[in-house]
C-alpha cells in the first residue's frame, strides 16, 4: 500500500470532515478544517506514525485558530525583514539559529574547527526556552523504541556526559534511577492476573521485561531489586513497592547551567553569539540560503542550523523547507525547598503501566542543589508561548507522585513553572538535511530526552554539516574547557578569606537564601548576564525560599551599576523589571 | 581570620536585635550585633510611615525614628555592630557557640557563650498561595515594594493590583496611592480587611483606595509583562466560586500575603520548629531548644507591634543573663499549649525554675465580642482576663502569674472562649 493511500485511510476515519493531503519526498502536507486542537493533534499523530511518513506539516486549522495573531506575526516580520535585508553584520561560514542546550552544543562542537560561526538567540539570554524549564535528568536511554534516532543519541550522550561535566565544569551528579513497581503498576490489567499471579508478575517478571527493554536499547547495567534493598536504597520509598529496577547510568544537572557553559565555551573558542536577535527572513539564490535576517540585519552565511526549539517549524517554513509542525507539549514542575534533599537519593519514579496521558514519564528527582523537582506533566497545548501553570495541574503533580514518597514533606513547595516541549508528529528527532534547501540542517523535534542527548546531538549534526560539504579542519586554539563561577556556597572559610583579601565583593552575601555575593553576580556581568533571570541562572541569586524577595532589587541594582543602565531599564527576563521614577525622581 | 570574642553575639540588626544587645549591654555584658545588610534597622528603614512605639514610648514614630533611637544607644553603650556581615556556619565547640561569617573585610569567627537570634521574618510569596498563571515581571510580594519605592524611588507599575488586606498590604496601597500609581484596587479573602483598624482607616478609607473582599487572585495573565489577573469571588471557606472569574488589567500585582519566620539557619542547627509559627519553639525567656540560643521578635512569630517584638528581646537579654549566670532550670519544662480557638501561642513552655511572670503572645483563630483569655490546668481554670473584642489579625499579650503555671507542673492550656 501507498504512502498517499495509508495517509488516506487515516483521514477517511475524520469523514465529517473535509480533510485533504498533498505528499512530497515522504513530507505529508495536510489541510482541511477540525472543530477541537484536540482533533488536530490526533490526526498529525496518526499521520506521524505511519511507517514511512518523514515528517508532517499540519495545515488544518481549528475552531478558534489564532488566524488574526498568525497574520500580524508575519505581518511583523515582514516589516523587521523589509527593515534590514539590506545590512550586512558579518560573513560565516555556519549560522546556528537558537541558544538552546542544543543550539549552543552544536556551535561548541562546531568551534573545534576552522571556521567563522554565529549562534543567534531570539531573547537576551541563551536558555530561556526549553532548556530553562525541564528537570534536568540525564536519561540513560531505556524508554525510546528501539528504531528512534532519539534512542540513537540518548543512549550515546548519556554516556558523553561525564566528560563533558569535565571539560566544561556544570555541576553533574550520577545518582542513578530507581523505577518501583508497586501493586498500582499494572492497576489496569489486573483481571487478567487474577490471585496471587499479580504480585508474581510484578516481582519477577516485569522488572526483567524492563530489564531486557534496557539490553534491546543497548543499555547495560540494569539490576533488578527487591524487599528490604529497595529501602537501603531509598529510605522513603513507597511502603509498597514490590521491586524495583536500577538504572545506574541516569544522572542530573542544572539544564540552563549546561547551555551557559557551552555557550562560554563555545564563544571562548571563537563564536559569535547574538542575543536579543530574532529571525525574521532568508536571503535566498534558488534552493540556497545565502542571507540571515534579522533584527540586527543579514547575516550572510554558507550553511545553516535550525535548532530553534519550538519555533523551528516556523524557521523551516521562512527558509522553504517546511517538512514538520511542532505541536507544542506544556510540562509543568513542583520545586521544593532545598531541606527535603534528604528524602531523595535516586530519579524515582513508579512504573503505572499504560503511562497515564498527562503524567506520563514524570517523577521525583533530586537537583544538583540539593533541591527535589515533581513532575513534569504533559499536555498539548496550541500556544507554543504558553508557560503558565494551572493551579490543579499543582495539586494533579502533588497527589500523584506522593504515592512515590509518602513521607516527604509535600508542603515546601518554593516555585512551580512550566516549560513547552518542541515535539513534531513523528515524535522522532529530526536532523537531517533540508530537502528542499541546498544547506540547511534540521535540527528539531528535540524533545525529551534531548538534555540527555545533546552530546550526541551535536557530533551527530557536525557529522552532517560534514556530509553536506562542510569542510572540518581541526583548530589548533581549541581548548575544551571552562572554569565555572566560583561559589561561596560551595567554599570552606579559608578559601573564602582568600578571594576576599582580593575582592571585597566576594565578602558582600547579596542572596542569602542561596548565599550568592556581589562577587559572583558582577562576574555573571562579565560574562554576558543581561538581566536578572540571567543572573539568577548562572548565580542562583534568587532561587531560595523567598524567591528574591530579599535580593531582587539589589541584584537588580548592581545590575544598574554595571549596565549603566537606570533601575527602572534593567530587564527581568525580556520585559522591565519595574516601571518608572515617581514623582520628580530621575538617574 | 578576625576573631571576635564576647558574652553574647545578636544575629540580625534589625529593632528586636539592637533592643537585645540595648539590654545585654545594660546589663554588662559584652555584646555584639551581626548585621547581613547594609546599615542597621532591619526592615523599620523602609517603613517611613508613623505608628511605631505607641505603645513603647508612647508616641507614633516613623520606622527610621523608632530603630535610630536604638542605634543611638547601641553607640552610647559602645556595642560592636558588624554591618554586611553574613552569618555562614555556626558550631558548639567546647561549650561556646562559634559562629563563622563573611564580610568584604574577611571571613570572622564569633566566639560566645549565648547567642541571640533575631533573624526577623521573611514575605510568602505566590506559589505558596497557589497562584497560577505565568511568572511575568511585574509580579512582587510587598515588602519588597515598599523598598523600591521609598528607598528608591521605583514604581512597580501603573495600574496595580494588591494582594492580600493586611497592615502591609494597606501601607503598601497608600504609598502607591501618593507616589502617584493610575489605578490601585486591593483584593482579600476575608469579608473585612485583616490589618489593624486604624490602618483601614489612614490607609484606604480616607484615600478612597477601592478593594474587593471575599476575592482572591487566580491567575497572573501576561508574559514578559503582567497584562492582568483573574480574579474569582471565594466563599467563606476561601473556596473558589465557579463561574465568577473576572479578568483585571494591570501591570503590577503585589503580593501581601503573610509572614514567615526566618528560622532556616536555626532548623539547620537542629533547633525545634514550632509548625504553626514556623518559628522556633521557645520557654519564657525565649531560649530555643538548643541551650543558650535564644530567638527574639519576628523570628518567633510575626508581631502587630514592633513593640511587641521588642519586649522579646528585653524579656530574652534577662534569659541570656540567667544563661550566663547558670541559674537553675526546672527538671522537667511545664508545656504551654494553645486551645482550639488560638492558633498559635509564643513561648511554648516554662523551663527556669525561677523568675519574672511569664508574658505570653497568642494569635486567635476565631473572632469574638467581649471574650476570655483564660487558662486552665487539669483541675480547672487557673486565670483569665478579659477583651474587648479578639480577632485573628489581633495579636494579645498575657501576663501570666508565674505560680500559676509552677502549680500545674502538666501544663496548661491558653484559650478564647
Amino acid at each position: 500500500m501507498g504512502l498517499e493511500k495509508k495517509v488516506r485511510k487515516v483521514l477517511e476515519r475524520y469523514s465529517g470532515y473535509n480533510l485533504s493531503c498533498e505528499i512530497r519526498d515522504g513530507v505529508v502536507f495536510l489541510y482541511g478544517r477540525v472543530r477541537s486542537y484536540e482533533e488536530w493533534v490526533e490526526i498529525g499523530l496518526e499521520v506521524g506514525r505511519i511507517k514511512g511518513v518523514e515528517g508532517v506539516v499540519n495545515k488544518i486549522v481549528w475552531d478558534g485558530y489564532p488566524a488574526e495573531k498568525v497574520r500580524e506575526r508575519e505581518e511583523r516580520r515582514r516589516r523587521i525583514f523589509e527593515e534590514n535585508k539590506g545590512r550586512v553584520v558579518g560573513s560565516y561560514d555556519v549560522v546556528v539559529i537558537g541558544g538552546g542546550v542544543t543550539g549552543t552544543a552544536i556551535a561548541r562542537e562546531l568551534s573545534r574547527y576552522q571556521l567563522r560561526i554565529a549562534l543567534l538567540e531570539k531573547a537576551p539570554d541563551v536558555a530561556t526556552g526549553a532548556t530553562k524549564a525541564n528537570n534536568g535528568m540525564i536519561h540513560a536511554g531505556v524508554e525510546p523504541p528501539r528504531s528512534t534516532l532519539k534512542r540513537k543519541l540518548n543512549v550515546k550522550g548519556c554516556r558523553m556526559y561525564e566528560r563533558w561535566a569535565r571539560e566544561l565544569n556544570f555541576k553533574y551528579k550520577r545518582v542513578g534511577s530507581l523505577w518501583l513497581i508497586t501493586p498500582r503498576t499494572l492497576e489496569k490489567y489486573r483481571r487478567f492476573l487474577p490471585g496471587p499471579l499479580y504480585t508474581l508478575v510484578l516481582k519477577y517478571v516485569l522488572p526483567y521485561i524492563v530489564v531486557l527493554k534496557g539490553i534491546i536499547n543497548g543499555v547495560r547495567g540494569l539490576r533488578v531489586v527487591r524487599g528490604r534493598k529497595i529501602f537501603e536504597m531509598e529510605p522513603y520509598a513507597a511502603r509498597d513497592a514490590l521491586a524495583a529496577v536500577y538504572v545506574p547510568w541516569t544522572a542530573i544537572v542544572d539544564p540552563y547551567e549546561v547551555a551557559v557553559a557551552l555557550a562560554e565555551n563555545a564563544a571562548a573558542n571563537g563564536v559569535e553569539i547574538f542575543t536579543s536577535t530574532e529571525v525574521v527572513g532568508f536571503l535566498k539564490e534558488g534552493d540556497t540560503i545565502k542571507g540571515v535576517v534579522t533584527n540586527r540585519g543579514v547575516f550572510l552565511c554558507r550553511y545553516v542550523v535550525n535548532a530553534a526549539g519550538v519555533y523551528a517549524d516556523e524557521i523551516a517554513e521562512m527558509a522553504g523547507s517546511p517538512e514538520y509542525t511542532i505541536h507544542p507539549r506544556k510540562g509543568v514542575l513542583v520545586l521544593f525547598h532545598r531541606s527535603t534533599g534528604s528524602y531523595v537519593r535516586h530519579c524515582l519514579a513508579e512504573i503505572i503501566l499504560p503511562p497515564p496521558p498527562r503524567t506520563k514519564g514524570g517523577g521525583i528527582n533530586p537537583t544538583p542543589h540539593g533541591n527535589v523537582m515533581w513532575g513534569p506533566t504533559a499536555v498539548e497545548v496550541p500556544d507554543k508561548e504558553d508557560v503558565s501553570v494551572d493551579p490543579e495541574e499543582v495539586q494533579l503533580v502533588l497527589a500523584k507522585y506522593s504515592t512515590i514518597l509518602s513521607e516527604f514533606p509535600r508542603d515546601r513547595v518554593i516555585r512551580y513553572f512550566a516549560g513547552v516541549r518542541a515535539a513534531t508528529f513523528t515524535e522522532d528527532f529530526v536532523i537531517r538535511p533540508a530537502k528542499w534547501v541546498r544547506n540547511l540542517l534540521h535540527v528539531a523535534g528535540i524533545q525529551s530526552p534531548g538534555l540527555a542527548s545533546a552530546p550526541a546531538i551535536a557530533e551527530y549534526a557536525v557529522q552532517k554539516l560534514r556530509e553536506m560539504g562542510l569542510e572540518l579542519r581541526e583548530k589548533p586554539s581549541f581548548n575544551p574547557f571552562r572554569e565555572p563561577i566560583p561559589s561561596l556556597r560551595d567554599m570552606e572559610p579559608e578559601q573564602a578569606e582568600e578571594l576576599i583579601r582580593r575582592d571585597s565583593r566576594w565578602g558582600h552575601v547579596v542572596c542569602e537564601c542561596e548565599l550568592v555575593t556581589e562577587a559572583e553576580i558582577v562576574e555573571a556581568i562579565r560574562r554576558g548576564a543581561r538581566t536578572v533571570d540571567a543572573v539568577k541562572r548562572r548565580t542562583r541569586a534568587g532561587m531560595g525560599e523567598c524567591q528574591g524577595g530579599r535580593c531582587l532589587i539589589k541584584v537588580a541594582m548592581i545590575l544598574s551599576r554595571e549596565l549603566g543602565v537606570p533601575l527602572p531599564a534593567v530587564l527581568k527576563e525580556e520585559a522591565p523589571l519595574f516601571d518608572g521614577y515617581v514623582r520628580g525622581e530621575a538617574w | 581570620m578576625i576573631e571576635v570574642g564576647k558574652d553574647v553575639v545578636v544575629v540580625g540588626g534589625g529593632p528586636s536585635g539592637l533592643a537585645a544587645a540595648v539590654r545585654l549591654a545594660e546589663l554588662g555584658y559584652s555584646a555584639a550585633v551581626v548585621e547581613s545588610g547594609d546599615e542597621l534597622g532591619g526592615i523599620l528603614i523602609q517603613c517611613i510611615h508613623d505608628g511605631f512605639g505607641t505603645k513603647l514610648f508612647g508616641k507614633a514614630l516613623s520606622g527610621p525614628e523608632f530603630a535610630s533611637s536604638f542605634i543611638e544607644r547601641l553607640g552610647e553603650l559602645g556595642v560592636e555592630a558588624w554591618t554586611r556581615t553574613h552569618v555562614v556556619r555556626v558550631r558548639l565547640e567546647g561549650g561556646s557557640w562559634v559562629l563563622t561569617a563573611v564580610s568584604p573585610r574577611g571571613v570572622l569567627r564569633f566566639k560566645s557563650r549565648a547567642v541571640v537570634y533575631a533573624t526577623g521574618c521573611r514575605e510568602r510569596t505566590p506559589f505558596e498561595i497557589r497562584v497560577g498563571g505565568t511568572r511575568p515581571a511585574g509580579v512582587y510580594t510587598a515588602g519588597l515594594v515598599q523598598r523600591l519605592v521609598n528607598l528608591y524611588g521605583v514604581l512597580p507599575g501603573r495600574r496595580v493590583l494588591i494582594v492580600g488586606g493586611g497592615d502591609v498590604g494597606m501601607i503598601v496601597a497608600r504609598h502607591l496611592h501618593l507616589e502617584g500609581v493610575e489605578e490601585l484596587l486591593v483584593v482579600f479573602p476575608e469579608p473585612w480587611f485583616a490589618g489593624l483598624p486604624r490602618n483601614v482607616q489612614q490607609c484606604i478609607l480616607d484615600f478612597g483606595i477601592p478593594f474587593r473582599p471575599r476575592t482572591i487572585v487566580k491567575e497572573i495573565v501576561g508574559k514578559e509583562r503582567v497584562e492582568g489577573a483573574v480574579l474569582v469571588r471565594v466563599d467563606e471557606k476561601w473556596q473558589p466560586i465557579k463561574g465568577t472569574e473576572e479578568f483585571y488589567p494591570c501591570d503590577a500585582v503585589v503580593f501581601s500575603v503573610g509572614l514567615v519566620p526566618n528560622a532556616s539557619q536555626l532548623e539547620e542547627l537542629g533547633a525545634e520548629i514550632d509548625p504553626r509559627t514556623r518559628g522556633p519553639v521557645v520557654n519564657e525567656y525565649f531560649e530555643t531548644s538548643l541551650r543558650g540560643v535564644f530567638a527574639v521578635g519576628n523570628l518567633l512569630t510575626p508581631f502587630d507591634y514592633v513593640d511587641d517584638a521588642v519586649e522579646t528581646a528585653f524579656i530574652a537579654a534577662e534569659g541570656v543573663s540567667k544563661h550566663l549566670s547558670g541559674e537553675a532550670r526546672r527538671d522537667k519544662p511545664i508545656p504551654l499549649r494553645p486551645g482550639p480557638n488560638v492558633r498559635l501561642l509564643v513561648p511554648h513552655r516554662v523551663e527556669w525554675a525561677s523568675g519574672r511572670d511569664v508574658t505570653l503572645f497568642l494569635r486567635p483563630s476565631v473572632e469574638r465580642e467581649n471574650p476570655r483569655i483564660s487558662v486552665r490546668s487539669s483541675g480547672g481554670e487557673l486565670y483569665h482576663t478579659r477583651r474587648r473584642y479578639a480577632r485573628p489579625s489581633l495579636m494579645e499579650r498575657v501576663e501570666l502569674p508565674r505560680g500559676l503555671v509552677e502549680s500545674s507542673p502538666e501544663g496548661v492550656v491558653v484559650d478564647v472562649e
